[in-house]
């Protein structure tokens, strides 16, 4: 079937067949490969995307429900190769190791901070309780965010480096 | 790579009553798709045909009817649950219950139809819609059927729905709003994962009902109390009706000591 969804903020017009995974329909057909499989089972969060305002596994949704969508990925993070506020943080605070979680915890938290643009500790777990990092311990992740929003003091800066 | 199967957006319910009939048990009702999905994935469903009911407004929306009913469309999801006024203020126990279904990414997607109709013996919302004594009011191209949740569940996974019926709403009896409640679930980590055991509590003027969860083929709800029982009576009846397994998530033997456990601790917190 053919559907039309917007992905960061790009009109995509595809044809797509009815067993078709939005995930594997942005890595495939749209040909953005930052999003990621892990478990394919709603479990690891490394293939969270945002659709039409919320976070989704991209695994468990088919490309046709997304007909229609406004879908937001890693990719729409960086400006003119330029990166963004969060992306900056995670990189100083060192909340990438491997990297395969990234593009999902990314996306969880810029949904998290369009709603709570000051999140505490608490809520910035939460928000990532679906977001499996095996790598940093969560640490560096949660001190990067609120880094990026302008909570983290000064004596607490780059703590884990 | 998923089997192939086709994908079908019917505009209005009589559509989706039409094709559930003449499609003979080849088609499955699609949702939130976080259980269907994964089933798919998995090889367990192997429908040729689905059917996405999402878009139809007949399972939407959360009212009061005519008798003062709750009716939950059965499409609503966990974060319209857990966002909706009208349950905040007069059944905050679902709110709750939602809110502790995996993790932010499933509760944007998960319905309460799918959850009661994926039957898991650990399901939160299932647990908690038993202790409020909820019906489910199912559909077919031949009417319509109400039936009370705890008939509803027949099975590990496995309830009364027949395969050209669809759930359409959940009605939550007019003397539960507004009643005190609690609710126990032990797990092994703090954010996203299935409860080993959890217990509800519902307490209104005249009565208390308790459901329990993980600790049966199905979640299960003791028969209701006066709201004057004694604590022995109620733990006496909870260990008569569980019946736990052993795995690799908790012994028997521990499940049903939290259960006994935790129907303490929410009996004092409602007194």
């Amino acid at each position: 079937m053919k559907i039309k969804v917007k992905v960061n903020g790009k009109e995509y017009f595809k044809d797509v067949s009815g067993n078709k995974t939005l995930l594997r329909f942005i890595r495939e057909d749209i040909g953005l490969t930052g999003t990621k499989e892990g478990c394919g089972a709603g479990e690891c969060g490394a293939c969270t995307v945002i659709l039409n305002g919320e976070t989704v596994n991209s695994c468990l949704v088919l490309a046709a429900e997304a007909d229609g969508g406004d879908i937001e990925t890693i990719e729409g993070e960086s400006e003119n190769g330029k990166l963004s506020k969060l992306q900056e943080a995670f990189q100083k605070h060192h909340g990438v190791q491997c990297g395969f979680c990234t593009p999902g915890m990314i996306m969880s938290i810029k949904a998290l901070l369009k709603k709570n643009p000051k999140p505490t500790e608490h809520e910035i777990k939460e928000a990532i309780e679906g977001n499996f990092c095996r790598c940093t311990g969560y640490k560096q992740i949660i001190e990067a965010v609120r880094a990026a929003t302008g909570q983290l003091k000064r004596q607490e800066e780059l703590r884990h480096v | 790579m998923l089997h192939e199967f086709s994908y079908v957006i019917p505009r209005e319910k009589k559509e989706i009553l039409t094709l559930l009939k003449n499609l003979k048990g080849k088609a499955r009702v699609l949702a939130g798709g976080t259980d269907l999905m994964v089933d798919i994935r998995a090889g367990k469903e192997k429908p040729e045909i689905i059917v996405d009911v999402k878009g139809i407004e007949d399972f939407q929306g959360v009212a009061f009817d005519a008798k003062g009913s709750l009716a939950i469309g059965s499409t609503t999801t966990c974060r319209q649950l857990m966002q909706n006024k009208i349950l905040r203020q007069k059944f905050p126990i679902i709110v709750d219950a939602a809110g502790r279904i995996g993790s932010p990414q499933l509760r944007n997607r998960a319905t309460i139809g799918g959850n009661i109709c994926t039957a898991s013996p650990c399901a939160d919302l299932g647990t908690a819609l038993l202790a409020l004594n909820a019906e489910v009011e199912v559909a077919s191209i031949d009417g319509v059927r109400t039936l009370p949740l705890r008939e509803f569940y027949i099975g590990v996974k496995k309830t009364q729905l027949r395969e050209f019926e669809i759930v359409q709403r959940i009605i939550i009896p007019n003397n539960m709003a507004g009643a005190k409640y609690g609710m126990e679930k032990l797990k092994r980590i703090k954010g996203h994962d299935l409860a080993l055991a959890s217990v509800v509590m519902i307490k209104t003027e005249s009565v208390l009902r308790v459901a329990i969860g993980s600790c049966a083929p199905t979640p299960i709800a003791l028969k209701e109390f006066p709201a004057d029982v004694q604590l022995k009576m109620i733990c006496e009846e909870a260990r008569k009706m569980i019946d736990p397994i052993d795995d690799i998530r908790a012994s028997k033997d521990f499940r049903a000591f939290m259960v006994q456990e935790f129907v303490e601790r929410l009996f004092k917190k409602l007194q």
